[in-house]
């Protein structure tokens, strides 16, 4: 592998290590800690609550931890100069606000990170919404908001994408299509990491999957691996995170 | 993240956004309405015969009277800029809220912070600039050479500047409030209020004469003239304690802004 090659692995790189979370006195994060590669679709499964969304927040920088570190490329998330365009990020639907239209909000994303102004247009076009561009936000279903939060994610190009249920609100087609856009970004040798509560929703486009019940992982590894010897995916999935493994064959 | 990428953002961000049009609009429009009204009643008494019925019947007075509607306009900016970002979206719009938005793409805060108080003030300074030579133009139209002008062109200025000084203070302050209660109600029921109803501040100043020490009140005389109460601060030091009330205000808002999540 050459040295060039070498870094655009390490940019793309998301590192979780021994992050911990309180809200007074209850812990949200317990040391929490998993990696997500480039080239690979990493799924981050758990029920309401377990936790998925504040280890996002940390790892983009929103909220501060107790403890640990989350760095993307090796810094944290703070730190990058012109974020967008090394991580493309969706939380709690397109973080537009509804009195603006859909194009003037990705234009005041792609100024603050130096994107060219021809990017709003393309990644339009790209998430089916051209024809609402000019739709004040408030006024579009929450699949058309999930496609939004994706616009503004792929703004920037980046290197990694973390989305936090990305396929919410989307219909069967959209979710199919979403399933290829993030297939073609780990193929393309993109990060990415997405969170689900649901097994059957990621089996079809997750390599790597890991897994967070009360707030602590309980499984990391391989599809193959935290699937094998269960009939169905949920079961594996519930029994994960239920601890007992009692519905493994 | 350049500076002037920040600036620019948040620049079209502010002006994309209605509710600070409807800010732009109180100033502007309602200072231009409020400055008619005024000037026809001025010139109607001077022509009737009976300008005693009008506290004076300078027309730059009649312009100035409307100064306490750019304060309004001021407030609702500095408001809306910060608020915008915590209004949270419909929830079968998955009820997200800017703030992540915002901090995903310029994560260092303070930068972000400074980045929205320069544009904040750019704004309230291009809405004085075309607001007070409008009303004083509208003003000298009606009234005229019916009346002879009180007020020298350099206290005019003066005045002008201290204006919006005093509005723009005024509209950071509205900022800082709002950054710290991440609510948009506060601070305009506060300041509005305050500066249109009924000026509490006012009252207080029969209690004590600490009263004056407040920072709606430090200010008042930099719109000297507007003589509605005797005592207080003169004109310079109270903006500067205006200015320091404003700095302790952004200062409180930036260190919390700085620690809390998001």
């Amino acid at each position: 592998m050459s040295a060039g090659r070498a870094h655009d692995r390490m940019v793309g790189m998301l590192l979780i290590d021994q992050l911990v979370k309180r809200h007074g006195t209850r812990t949200v994060l317990d040391h929490v800690g998993f990696e997500a590669h480039p080239g690979r679709v990493t799924a981050f499964l758990g029920a309401n609550g377990a936790g998925k969304s504040s280890t996002l927040r940390i790892l983009l920088g929103l909220d501060r931890p107790d403890g640990g570190t989350a760095l993307v490329g090796g810094r944290p998330y703070r730190s990058l100069r012109d974020p967008l365009r090394t991580v493309g990020s969706m939380l709690d639907g397109s973080g537009a606000h509804r009195a603006r239209t859909a194009r003037d909000h990705l234009a005041w994303l792609a100024r603050s990170n130096g994107i060219d102004r021809r990017r709003v247009g393309e990644v339009l076009d790209q998430v089916g919404l051209a024809s609402s561009a000019r739709v004040r936000v408030g006024r579009l279903s929450l699949g058309m908001g999930q496609r939004l939060g994706l616009a503004a994610a792929l703004l920037g190009e980046p290197q990694a994408l973390v989305l936090d249920e990305p396929v919410n609100g989307l219909d069967p087609e959209g979710i199919r299509w979403m399933r290829g856009l993030l297939r073609d970004q780990a193929a393309a040798g993109g990060t990415v990491l997405l969170s689900s509560h649901l097994m059957s929703e990621v089996a079809d486009v997750a390599d790597d999957l890991v897994v967070i019940a009360g707030g602590r992982i309980v499984a990391a590894g391989t599809l193959a691996e935290l699937t094998a010897g269960y009939d169905r995916l949920e079961d594996a999935f519930f029994a994960l995170t239920s601890g007992d493994g009692g519905a493994r064959r | 993240m350049s500076v002037t990428g920040l600036l620019a953002a948040e620049l079209r961000k502010t002006v994309t956004l209605p509710a600070a049009w409807a800010g732009i609009g109180v100033a502007v429009l309602g200072s231009i309405a409020l400055t008619v009204l005024n000037a026809v009643t001025t010139r109607s008494a001077i022509d009737a015969g009976t300008p005693e019925r009008v506290a004076n019947t300078s027309a730059f007075e009649a312009a100035f009277a409307a100064m306490p509607l750019g304060t309004v306009g001021a407030v609702v900016l500095g408001v809306v800029m910060i608020s915008s970002e915590y209004a949270a979206n419909a929830a079968d719009a998955g009820g997200g809220r800017q703030i992540t938005a915002t901090l995903t793409a310029m994560p260092r805060r303070m930068s972000l912070l400074a980045a929205k108080v320069t544009v904040l003030v750019l704004l309230v300074i291009a809405v004085a600039a075309v607001t007070l030579p409008t009303t004083v133009g509208i003003a000298n139209a009606v009234i005229g050479g019916a009346a002879t002008e009180t007020v020298t062109p350099e206290q005019a200025l003066l005045r002008g500047l201290g204006g919006a000084l005093y509005w723009a203070l005024t509209g950071l302050i509205a900022a800082a409030v709002t950054l710290l209660t991440r609510s948009g109600l506060i601070a305009p029921i506060v300041l509005i209020a305050n500066n249109s109803v009924v000026s509490v501040s006012l009252l207080l100043t029969n209690l004590t004469p600490l009263a004056h020490w407040l920072p709606d009140l430090a200010g008042r005389r930099l719109f000297a003239g507007m003589d509605t109460v005797d005592g207080g601060l003169a004109a310079g030091p109270g903006a500067l304690v205006m200015a320091a009330w404003t700095v302790v205000f952004l200062i409180v808002a930036a260190v919390v802004f700085r620690r809390r999540d998001a």
